[in-house]
């Protein structure tokens, strides 16, 4: 079996925002969301172009639903993320985890403990 | 509350984002992230971003590769100039020359009228059996008004000039007379004050007069204080009683509207049998078609016929929409000259296609690299659509500097006459036709090279021989877009050989006048000259003024002149002939009171018995001279001297006047007309109130113009002079059309020649330099240099002769549409066919031989070791 496709730091965000998200992962809330969790605000077009390559590679599906009243009933795309998503996120959980085993201490981090 | 975001942002993403689902949440996720902030600002420029940069969905329109392309493009133009310039300026000639044209041509033909729903007003008027239009009566115009039921509502009016007095220096005003319904019906409100009523039409109604707002402002300073003012026109005083809106206009510029009423008390005015210049206009009633209108008009004809048979019998009423009446004349002109650049238009483009295929070829390898490395077809296709459009649109830019400029020249030379010239300008209509023109140049010709040059596969890269597929394929298509523009060619030429064959007939026409070194003019008499006696004592007088100047080697006066024609056409009898049972064939001829020595001045043939003299008097036995056409017509073959004739309808009383004298014809009405039967009568038996003066002088005549209208203004300072013209400026204005027509067409032709000629030239060269290695072997084997040079105007020839012989059979198919402007030769007129076929041929032989007489010194050692 092949290896879940390597996320970039980016791409790893937008992938659990949009986990987190679940029936509310649009595109504006999945912007929002990043921006009050991460910190980082993000150009529209740059969260677009992730979106296409993360669908591209296979790791972010999408579905139009009937738009709200707010959007003049213009459809809006419902992201979830996809089996292989799913396996490429927590690849990537793993690959922290082992670079972060047994550092705890001399980081010195009190947050951490 | 809902927040919208700006409409214009809004219209853009809307037209210019493929219309799909993907864009549609686009767009959502834009209004509702635009509705929590409420900038618009923001939304604006994510709306930018969105359209130049692409950044949405997948499958968005991005412009990045485009300007990459551009950039691309540009390049590649610096690298090569000569070949950019030759497209850039091709085009622009094309583009400039059509645009500038069709500016004319839009404004005169094409725009409706400035009245609202111009399209429902008619023009309305009366004909005579032959056909002319002699203008309505005005008791028929009565009849007219209350039995038709296809016009909302229908008014007359008539030009009419004026000599105004009491406000400084006498002069004279332009001036239409009106009916009440006239401004409804033209759907037009005075700006101040009030229009002209119905009741103003009455006999007693006071005059009244609506101003210009041109005049209002030069006369009156715009004062709103005129209205209730006296104005001074002649018989009348007029009361102002409203100002038009600024650039209103009817047919031309009329410096005021007067009511009909002071005239409609005139009896003859009342005669039905009088026609007195009036022309209708009505406004169709909606759902009306101008064929059942039409109908209804020619049915109350034959009823008033019947009713009035001594004056209506075979009198129509004839109707056509108003504005194609006011640009009957310029019509076909100017459609001929539409044609033309038309024409001119497609060459250039077939000029620049072929550059570009051209260049196509030669970038073969370039392609073919790009090819080979991945380019995919599409993408090499948009990358050279990119080039050709951006051509075009530099073409196009110049071109539009370069109507500009032409414009200008060509309202210089329109006819002066030309309706709505005015209105002519390189308006938004006309910028878009050239921007509409470059595009479609750019991307339709640039197609076929695209097409061409993106077959281009890895192949030619690997095997670079001279005889690549692709090149022998493009070479065709260069030839056929050759012959194409040698036939166009062929066909421009023959167009300016027949414009230069009019012309030199017309110059050389003989008039039947001598028109050198002779000054016109038209004076009116202003009151007080109201009986004959005092009218015949002033132009005797004026005459006498003007011919003691120093200068003037001949004076007289006449009521109209040659070339100008008369607006005196009457009917007449003949005291010899029986009385034409048909009222419509009762003769008609222009009469023409004039001074003794008005034969004279203008050089005009005596053929039998005398002209007038001194001793013709009001008083002496009342004379006439007629036409040579007048005899002829009237009296065949025997003499005219000595019978009797009467001007007015047969029955009526009246002078006869017996003939002293036969005087040539004349071209009197233009050059182009045929002469009308024509009677002379002595100036001082009907003296007019409208004069003509003539001086012969023996410096410039334009140099004494100073000195006669001081002249004039001694015998009286009442006296209005206008329209002062040399015969020569005369006769040149009545062939303004055709000199029009011929500068047009000339220099269109040239252009086109030059072009079909450098093509031609570029493409036998091409061949030459493609065909060196086989040139070289033919003279190894032992070809002698004129078979080469046989070989290569073999070729250059054949496709002279494929166009000669297309442009021939266009130029017949075409030929049809000069009719109107074409004068004493025919438009298929073999002799000028010939000359422009011979020329045509001797100047492409003239560019096939450069390239011929070089293959012949290609020496055969190096070309064959060029392989």
């Amino acid at each position: 079996m092949t290896s879940p496709p390597y996320l970039g730091e980016f791409e790893q965000q937008v992938l659990l925002v949009v986990v987190r998200l679940k029936d509310a992962a649009f595109g504006p809330e999945i912007g929002r969301e990043l921006e009050a969790r991460a910190g980082r605000r993000v150009s529209r077009g740059a969260l677009y172009t992730t979106f296409d390559r993360l669908e591209d590679k296979g790791l972010l599906r999408w579905h139009t639903v009937p738009g709200t009243e707010a959007r003049d009933g213009l459809p809006r795309r419902l992201y979830a993320v996809t089996p292989v998503g799913l396996a490429s996120l927590r690849a990537a959980r793993d690959v922290v985890r082992r670079l972060w085993a047994g550092l705890d201490a001399r980081l010195n981090d009190p947050g951490r403990g | 509350m809902r927040h919208d975001p700006p409409p214009l942002a809004e219209w853009l993403l809307r037209r210019f984002l493929p219309l799909d689902r993907q864009n549609d949440v686009v767009r959502g996720d834009l209004l509702e992230e635009f509705r929590r902030r409420q900038s618009r600002a923001w939304y604006w420029r994510e709306a930018l971003s969105l359209l130049f940069r692409g950044h949405g969905y997948k499958n968005m329109l991005t412009l990045d590769s485009l300007l990459q392309d551009f950039r691309f493009a540009c390049r590649s133009f610096a690298k090569a100039p000569s070949f950019t310039a030759l497209v850039v300026l091709t085009l622009a000639l094309g583009v400039g020359s059509s645009t500038a044209i069709f500016s004319i041509v839009n404004a005169v033909l094409l725009r409706p009228l400035p009245f609202p729903e111009s399209d429902r007003l008619m023009w309305i008027s009366e004909a005579n059996s032959s056909g002319a239009v002699v203008s309505v009566s005005w008791p028929n115009f009565q009849d007219l008004r209350v039995r038709q039921r296809s016009f909302e509502r229908i008014a007359v009016s008539r030009h009419s000039s004026f000599t105004m007095t009491g406000h400084g220096q006498a002069r004279r005003v332009l001036g239409r007379t009106v009916t009440g319904s006239f401004f409804p019906t033209i759907g037009v409100q005075p700006a101040l004050g009030r229009s002209i009523t119905d009741a103003d039409d009455a006999p007693g109604a006071e005059p009244v007069a609506i101003l210009s707002h041109a005049f209002w402002r030069a006369q009156f300073g715009e004062d709103p204080g005129v209205l209730g003012k006296r104005l001074n026109l002649g018989d009348f005083q007029f009361t102002i009683v409203g100002v038009l809106p600024a650039g209103f206009r009817y047919l031309r510029d009329y410096d005021l509207f007067t009511s009909v009423g002071p005239f409609t008390r005139n009896p003859s005015l009342n005669d039905r049998g009088n026609h007195q210049g009036f022309v209708g206009v009505g406004r169709l009633r909606p759902g009306v078609t101008e064929r059942a209108a039409a109908d209804e008009l020619q049915q109350i004809a034959r009823q008033l016929a019947q009713e009035h048979p001594a004056t209506n019998s075979g009198l129509n009423t004839v109707m056509s929409p108003l504005q194609s009446r006011l640009v009957n004349e310029e019509r076909t002109t100017l459609l001929v000259l539409f044609g033309a650049v038309g024409i001119l238009l497609l060459m250039a483009c077939v000029n620049v296609a072929n550059l570009l295929i051209a260049r196509g070829a030669s970038r073969q390898h370039e392609l073919a690299v790009r090819a080979a490395l991945g380019g995919r077809r599409t993408r090499l296709l948009m990358q050279l659509l990119v080039e050709s459009t951006t051509l075009a649109a530099a073409g196009g830019a110049i071109g539009i500097l370069l109507a500009a400029g032409m414009l200008r020249l060509l309202l210089g030379v329109a006819p002066a006459e030309t309706p709505r010239l005015d209105e002519v300008s390189l308006d938004r209509a006309a910028l878009f036709f050239a921007v509409t023109a470059a595009v479609v140049c750019g991307i339709v010709f640039g197609l076929f090279p695209a097409a061409q040059a993106s077959r281009a596969s890895g192949q030619p890269l690997v095997i670079r021989t001279r005889t690549a597929g692709a090149s022998a394929q493009s070479h065709r298509l260069r030839r056929g877009l050759l012959v194409a523009e040698v036939a166009l060619a062929l066909i421009l030429l023959a167009g300016a050989g027949l414009m230069v064959r009019t012309l030199l007939g017309l110059t050389s026409l003989d008039t039947g006048f001598r028109p050198d070194h002779l000054l016109t003019m038209r004076v009116e008499l202003p009151r007080g000259f109201d009986d004959d006696a005092k009218r015949a004592a002033a132009a005797g007088e004026l005459v006498a003024r003007v011919r003691e100047l120093p200068g003037v080697t001949a004076a007289a006066a006449g009521y109209s002149m040659p070339i100008d024609g008369s607006s005196w056409n009457s009917v007449f009898a003949a005291r010899d002939k029986p009385i034409p049972a048909s009222r419509d064939r009762i003769p008609v001829a222009a009469m023409i009171p004039v001074s003794p020595a008005y034969f004279d001045t203008l050089g005009m043939r005596v053929v039998r018995g005398r002209v007038f003299t001194a001793a013709d008097r009001a008083a002496s036995p009342p004379v006439a001279v007629v036409n040579e056409t007048l005899a002829r017509t009237l009296w065949p073959g025997d003499d005219p001297i000595g019978k009797s004739l009467k001007q007015g309808w047969p029955e009526r009383p009246g002078t006869w006047r017996e003939v002293v004298g036969v005087i040539g014809d004349v071209k009197f009405e233009g050059l182009t007309e045929t002469t009308p039967l024509q009677v002379y009568m002595p100036l001082a038996q009907e003296p007019p109130r409208d004069l003509t003066i003539l001086a012969k002088t023996a410096v410039p005549p334009g140099s004494m113009r100073a000195s006669i209208e001081s002249a004039i203004a001694g015998v009286s300072p009442e006296m209005t002079v206008s329209a002062v013209r040399t015969m020569d400026e005369v006769l040149s204005a009545s062939i303004a059309r055709q000199r029009m027509a011929l500068l047009v067409l000339g220099v269109f032709a040239a252009i086109a020649l030059v072009l079909a000629v450098t093509g031609l030239y570029g493409l036998v060269s091409h061949g030459v330099t493609e065909r060196a290695h086989e040139i070289g072997v033919r003279m190894a084997l032992g070809a002698e240099r004129r078979d080469v040079v046989a070989l290569v105007l073999r070729g250059g020839l054949s496709m002279t002769t494929a166009g000669v012989i297309l442009g021939v059979a266009g130029a017949a198919l075409l030929s049809r549409g000069l009719d109107g402007l074409v004068f004493g030769v025919d438009p298929l007129d073999p002799a000028t066919f010939a000359a422009v076929v011979t020329g045509l041929v001797t100047v492409a032989l003239a560019a096939c031989y450069l390239p011929a007489r070089r293959a012949t010194r290609i020496p055969p050692a190096a070309a064959l070791r060029a392989d």
